[in-house]
């Protein structure tokens, strides 16, 4: 690490995701009780700090200055710091980040992480007009500019320039569907989707499919995380925060260059690797940001799990499944989880935890794992996040 | 940057659709359990924190040349004085020398289409009746500019990569005014 305290992760739990008949301050309750509810040696006057991690609540709850009424929701009264994180899609991943930060500085001792969204509402059109407002609204948005478009723009030239096809997409939401079946938290939890189905359902932005794409989703996710001298009070079996990455590379769409290539990933998660002193061999499981099927085949090649344009036939061979050299997106991914924006950074550590502590259900367990990797893009894919966890200090 | 040549009056920000009636209890509408009913109009159902929109009237903005220009049928955009940089969208200081002098230039109106797909639900308020529609990012033919915008006057199915398209203006109902491309008349 960069020479700050080392930093460690000790309790997760999250909500059921999906289209919930819950409302985003039920959808905190219910992450907090999972989350915070039954830790060894925990009281609630422990947590000093508290990050919130909600992409939009203004727009889609109605609701700002949402970090306090979490506090009050949850029983923390913070002392350190407190505050709301937003970074569209990130937002929950920079909550963790934030919690890290203020750890590692020595400003914290025991940060408490909540990532919430609550995105189905009786006005859908309200709500995707808040998705196209996470782009530059008045030039990308105003022209009708929301994710499906632009990451189908992304698949065409990725299959036109690789060679990247159809059923190697849906192979990639197979795949994460299968997870999400042996994960109750998920959206899709107990819906299967076949290859030949998924590639006979409407397309939604052409060539992705509704399949391709993650869901509207309702959803809240809470993570604690300490300093490394009280780790032992509240777990024995601590995860620890090895290295983390960041890259912003634009935000108006004229800046998104060839599509096929997200550079500022490669330098996110070079970063990601550095500050961990490790290499994509070295991770065992990754949680990356399939918000669409393309979007994961791109991951692999721009993290390093395989080399650049082959991120289609590395599904393919199976290398990305169980059995694989990564294990990828075992929770189901936000393909099978759906994706609450703010929440969804968080489910994936929570994810990650348990995976490490070996306490997911035998049909995703990553045995044996060591190290992983958490991925979040957010808005068209202008800024990368990474973490990197470790069961070793 | 230089002063907008004239000033653009046409544009209003949107304002309330109400009316000035006043809200009157009626003591026979209330029965036991019931609280009182609105009485007074639903106000506009897109409001200006739902309007995507661009505010043109240089009240609210410093890049009302653009849409001056606009209107007058040309594309413009910023260019760097210092280091020549060209900006999209117009800038009031340059994103590569954090300078202020910058000069309107033309664009050329015509490009071809990088990559494309095209909205077919989902849409955000104010656009659901345009569904299906095309949009793509088009590289301006003679410009160092890729930009996205709505590819109108055409299905999906008939866009290809490298297509030709060309500028479209139109009138908001409120007086602004704003652009799109569509596939190219022959030359
Ligand atoms: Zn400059």
């Amino acid at each position: 690490m960069s020479g700050g305290r080392r930093v460690a992760v000790v309790a997760g739990g999250l909500s059921n995701f999906g289209v919930r008949s819950a409302t985003w301050s039920e959808l905190v309750q219910e992450a907090g009780h999972s989350a915070f509810g039954a830790i060894r040696n925990f009281s609630p006057q422990d947590v000093d700090s508290l990050f919130v991690g909600a992409a939009q609540p203004e727009r889609l709850a109605f609701q700002s200055h949402v970090a306090p009424m979490a506090a009050e929701l949850l029983g923390f009264e913070p002392s350190k710091i407190i505050q709301r994180t937003e970074l569209a899609c990130a937002s929950g991943q920079s909550a963790i980040r934030s919690a890290y930060a203020a750890i590692s500085a020595g400003l914290s001792d025991v940060a408490a992480v909540l990532g919430v969204e609550k995105m189905n509402l009786p006005s859908m059109a309200e709500a995707n007009t808040s998705m196209a407002d996470v782009l530059d609204r008045s030039w990308d948005g105003v022209h009708g500019a929301t994710a499906p478009p632009f990451f189908a723009m992304c698949a065409q030239r990725h299959m036109l320039e690789y060679g990247t096809t159809a059923e190697q997409m849906a192979m990639v939401s197979e795949k994460n569907h299968r997870f999400a079946n042996s994960n109750p938290t998920a959206q899709f939890y107990s819906k299967t989707f076949s290859r030949e189905k998924l590639l006979k359902l409407p397309m939604v932005a052409p060539p992705l499919r509704l399949g391709d794409c993650s869901s509207m989703t309702d959803g809240a996710a809470g993570l604690l995380l300490v300093s490394e001298e009280l780790a032992r009070k509240y777990t024995d079996t601590p995860v620890w925060v090895r290295g983390t990455g960041q890259h912003s590379h634009f935000h108006n769409l004229s800046g998104a260059g060839s599509l096929s290539s997200w550079p500022g990933l490669r330098a996110a998660a070079q970063e990601a690797f550095r500050s961990a002193r490790m290499e994509p061999k070295d991770i065992d499981l990754a949680e990356v940001h399939d918000c669409f099927t393309i979007s994961e085949i791109l991951e692999y090649e721009e993290i390093g799990f395989c080399p650049k344009g082959k991120g289609g036939q590395f599904v393919a061979d199976g290398r990305s499944d169980l059995g694989g050299e990564v294990v990828v997106n075992p929770r189901g991914g936000l393909l099978g989880c759906g994706h609450p924006l703010g929440a969804t950074g968080v489910a994936q550590a929570v994810e990650v935890l348990q995976q490490l502590q070996a306490t997911v259900p035998a049909a995703r367990a990553v045995k044996g794992a060591e190290r992983a990797l958490v991925h979040n893009l957010s808005g068209s894919a202008n800024v990368h996040s990474l973490m990197i966890y470790a069961r070793e200090n | 940057m230089s002063t907008p040549s004239e000033a653009n009056t046409a544009t209003t920000t949107p304002g309330p659709a109400a009316s000035g009636s006043t809200t009157r209890p009626s003591s026979e509408a209330q029965s036991a359990d019931r609280p009182p009913r609105r009485t007074d109009p639903v106000p506009n159902p897109l409001p200006y924190l739902l309007d995507f929109y661009p505010q043109e009237d240089p009240k609210f903005t410093r890049i009302a040349p653009f849409f001056v220009a606009l209107r007058k049928g040309s594309f413009t955009t910023t260019r760097c004085d210092e280091d020549g940089s060209l900006h999209w969208p117009p800038r009031v200081a340059c994103p590569k020398c954090r300078g202020e002098k910058l000069s309107w230039v033309e664009l050329p109106k015509r490009g071809t289409v990088y990559a494309f797909s095209a909205v077919l639900g989902g849409a955000p308020l104010g656009m659901e009746e345009d569904v299906p529609f095309v949009v793509g990012l088009i590289d301006l033919q003679g410009a160092e500019l890729r930009l996205f915008s709505r590819i109108a006057h055409t299905k999906h199915e008939d866009c290809r990569i490298g297509m030709e398209v060309e500028l479209e203006t139109f009138d908001l109902p409120d007086g602004r005014v704003f652009f799109r491309f569509r596939p190219s008349a022959p030359r």
